[in-house]
């Protein structure tokens, strides 16, 4: 912590959100708000003398509430830097602090938030991770019993910098504990709140029954598991230890916990697995090992950096495998928990790795993005030609499109982050994407619908949530119809709807329409898009009187294999419900309202030139059935 | 700014080059000859029109399976190159370099995943795995014939990092870049930096204290 204050090229900004974060690699720009500490920092000596002074006392979140702080505080002794803070929203306003800071003039009840730009580079991610709070699990009484505690109120009970100097006493009565209970697994690996293993606290439980078998060697430690989960480098010689130091491991998860309300004595009752047999035992005391689970503004966060979240509300990686550090938004990277639970170890590695990735950005003077970016004919922009339009400009999440009426609408490749929303929108057909051209993506339907279409469901997933969904499908073995064909545009705004109404006249017998959740879109607002067009085309397809099931909107996540699999199997299954005869006959009354839709489709650049060459490659595809 | 490589008009255009495309179908061991023979879907794909290549290989992104791509693009004259292989999410840069290596611009190489989204996903099904890797390569193929050469972006970097939170991964991440010299703000909501575990009592395996 003091070496990071130290480190002259470390700017540590305290009481600082970020609040906006804009730009691409290597060149983003963050807003950050500094909020206000009514403390100037250039003048604060750290004397506490405000602290002395301040008359107000209110639990202090640092010591777990245990303690109290003054409204003019610091959390905590050594806090780095060494500023005091004083708490607006407690604060009485009797000004002592002020008076007792005298000559030096530190306290300045006149400060605000501040926000500040500033020009980075590359990002890390290392905003951690939260504990569950174990009150809605009223069977552990956690509120209502004194003497059940959680472990990081232990952990400031037991510090000899916490409330109590590191006496171990017990909440209800100021006696020290000789019976202790720790129950793992509090919220974690339990279907009702977080199904996932939160990865450290079994050894977090020997640790903290280690310690006090340390310092209190009269003390009778018992620890409630369901597993036991050592497996990194010395763990189990640590579980060893405690086991050989007399520490009882009790296999199973108890079921309650009942108080005597005279003596606040606390009575678990439990199976004990290896005897096969329910248990009940009395203890002075209770900790309760809580699961690690994501920030409360996890979810804020996401959307501010514009990544997504796996399950669980964790920042989801790149790549599990082959980029577990990477953000999907090139530049921005995880360290630590924020990512899933990790241990210190484990935390600090990832720091170190981080720093890494993204130094391999900063120590370059350029850097490499994809063009895959819009480009507008100028010719077929009407504003050019003096109407008034607009729309890709207002569907753009970048603000990349210049727009001004009389003038051809201009791409600002700069800005552009080639998600496809104005290809999506432009009524006109006046703009395509690069690597993903009109000519290309209906090549791509027009092969991929080619032999027995109507059997077809023809998926359109976008590269980031969808696509990777379908892979997790895959990598999981999670069997779907195999009469599904995936199509990858980049986001859901991409998917125009001429691309849909083609497929339809070509004779698609189902098509699911995919892409991110809205708050994981990696284009910000691309989703939105995508969703907004979406239900138009539903409403759409509901007035033709389209079978239901033939037209499916789904938000599909890469990580959720599962729920691509499962809805394509559904479509496959409203797809059989309807007879051949009369899904065939369907298609043909249908047929002639999609192509209504496409009269100008042979218009756009390439794609007449394309369907010639298209033609020749669905003949041989349709050729191959006949020999077949 | 950034430089502008792209002459926009000429990159939006339809290719003007007749397409000689190469299509590699992948083995994968037998993640994907386990559930159908590749050897199919390259007799399939052979007859295309603008196919004038059409080979299966054992490990596509092998060393073997890449030089084969490589001497096939100056052999045959290669102007579009498809991989039938595994998911564009594992091995897109791999076989855009490949390309490049071979001096192809690495965005006339189109994929068709006919492993993680087609073997894997329909084992049950051969008959229906196989004509789905095909319709997959067919798809890739139509695609290739009208891909067209694109330029990387290249943009400036601002030399300075941001680490948003004080814990130990974020304290550890900003050290370690400015000990490369870099210039870094950590950012912490919290008055003082040191998260979570800063609050802990002595911590494994040193058990000594946490701050």
């Amino acid at each position: 912590m003091v070496d990071a204050a130290r480190q002259p090229l470390i700017e540590v900004k305290t009481f600082t959100e970020v609040e906006k974060v804009e730009g691409y690699v290597g060149n983003f720009v963050v807003t950050l708000r500094e909020k206000a500490k009514y403390v100037r920092a250039d003048r604060c000596n750290g004397c506490g003398a405000c602290t002395k002074a301040c008359p107000v006392e209110i639990p202090n979140y640092f010591e777990m509430n245990l303690a109290p702080r003054k409204a003019a505080y610091i959390p905590m002794s050594q806090a780095v830097p060494l500023i005091y803070n004083i708490d607006m929203d407690a604060c009485i306003h009797c000004y002592k602090c002020v008076e007792a800071c005298g000559a030096l003039e530190a306290i300045d009840f006149s400060m605000e938030d501040k926000l500040v730009e500033q020009e980075i580079g590359a990002i890390v991610v290392a905003t951690g991770f939260s504990h569950f709070d174990p009150t809605p699990m009223t069977e552990y009484g956690y509120g209502r019993f004194p003497n059940v505690i959680t472990a990081m109120e232990m952990e400031r009970l037991n510090n000899s910098a916490g409330p109590t100097n590191g006496a171990l006493i017990r909440p209800s009565d100021g006696k020290s504990p000789k019976q202790i209970a720790i129950i793992n697994c509090v919220g974690s690996r339990d279907k009702r709140y977080n199904p996932s293993c939160s990865n450290f606290c079994c050894m977090y439980a020997i640790k903290n029954a280690l310690l006090l078998k340390q310092m209190h060697p009269d003390t009778e430690i018992s620890i409630y598991y369901i597993d036991i989960r050592t497996p990194s480098k010395g763990y189990e010689e640590f579980y060893d230890r405690a086991r050989e130091s007399g520490i009882r491991f009790i296999q199973g998860r108890p079921s309650e916990i009942t108080e005597d309300p005279d003596t606040h004595q606390l009575f678990i009752s439990s199976e004990d697995i290896t005897l096969g047999k329910v248990i009940e035992r009395e203890y002075d005391m209770v900790m309760l090992n809580q699961a690690a689970i994501p920030q409360p503004d996890q979810n804020h966060m996401s959307s501010v950096l514009n990544i997504a979240q796996s399950p669980g509300g964790w920042f989801m990686e790149y790549h599990p495998k082959l980029r577990p550090i990477d953000s999907p938004t090139d530049g921005i990277f995880f360290a630590g928990a924020c990512q899933g639970p990790k241990d210190i170890p484990a935390s600090v590695a990832q720091g170190s790795a981080a720093a890494s990735r993204a130094s391999r950005i900063l120590h370059s003077d350029s850097w490499q993005i994809e063009p895959t970016v819009a480009v507008v004919w100028p010719d077929r922009c009407v504003s050019a030609k003096g109407q008034a339009c607009g729309i890709c400009a207002r569907a753009c999440p970048y603000g990349a499109i210049d727009y001004t009426k009389g003038l051809a609408a201009e791409v600002i490749t700069a800005k552009c982050h080639g998600c496809g929303a104005c290809v999506g929108e432009c009524p006109h057909d006046s703009i395509t994407q690069l690597h993903y051209t009109d000519a290309q993506v209906l090549a791509q339907i027009r092969t991929l619908l080619a032999v027995e279409p109507e059997k077809k469901i023809l998926a359109f997933r976008c590269q980031w949530c969808s696509y990777g969904g379908a892979d997790l499908a895959g990598t999981s073995h999670f069997e779907y119809s195999a009469n599904e064909r995936g199509l990858r545009v980049m986001c859901s705004a991409r998917m125009d709807a001429d691309l849909i109404y083609d497929a339809y006249r070509l004779g698609a017998g189902a098509i699911l329409y995919s892409g991110c959740h809205p708050q994981d879109c990696h284009y910000i607002t691309g989703q939105v898009v995508g969703a907004k067009r979406a239900a138009r085309l539903e409403k759409i397809f509901e007035r033709m009187q389209m079978s239901p099931g033939r037209f499916r909107v789904e938000w599909i996540s890469a990580a959720e294999g599962d729920k691509y699999a499962r809805v394509i199997n559904e479509m496959q299954a409203s797809l059989d419900a309807i007879p051949e005869d009369a899904l065939k006959a369907e298609i043909e009354r249908l047929r002639p309202e999609m192509a209504k839709k496409l009269t100008k489709l042979n218009e756009i650049p390439g794609v007449a030139q394309a369907s010639v060459q298209v033609d020749f490659i669905v003949d041989e595809m349709i050729g191959k059935e006949k020999v077949a | 700014m950034s430089e502008d490589p792209i002459t926009k008009s000429h990159a939006a255009d339809f290719p003007q080059d007749e397409p000689r495309i190469g299509v590699y179908v992948c083995h994968c061991g037998s993640n994907i000859a386990g559930v159908i023979p590749p050897e199919e879907v390259v007799d399939f794909a052979g007859k295309l029109p603008g196919v004038v290549r059409s080979i299966d290989t054992m490990y596509a992104c092998a060393d073997s399976g890449q030089r084969l791509i490589k001497e096939d693009i100056a052999k045959y004259g290669l102007n579009r190159v498809v991989v039938s292989a595994c998911s564009v999410r594992m091995h897109e840069p791999t076989f855009r370099g490949c390309v490049a290596e071979a001096g192809l611009n690495p965005f006339l190489m189109e994929m068709a995943n006919i492993r993680e989204q087609c073997t894997w996903a329909h084992g049950h099904d051969r008959a229906g795995a196989l004509e789905k890797a095909k319709d997959l390569t067919a798809a890739a193929v139509a695609k290739a014939s009208f891909l067209t050469p694109l330029n990387m972006i290249k943009v400036p970097v601002t030399k300075r990092a941001m680490v948003i939170g004080g814990g130990v991964a974020g304290i550890n991440a900003a050290l370690d870049l400015a000990e490369q010299n870099i210039p870094v703000t950590l950012v912490e909501k919290e008055p003082t930096i040191g998260g979570v575990m800063a609050q802990l009592n002595k911590t494994f395996p040193t058990m000594d204290c946490s701050i």
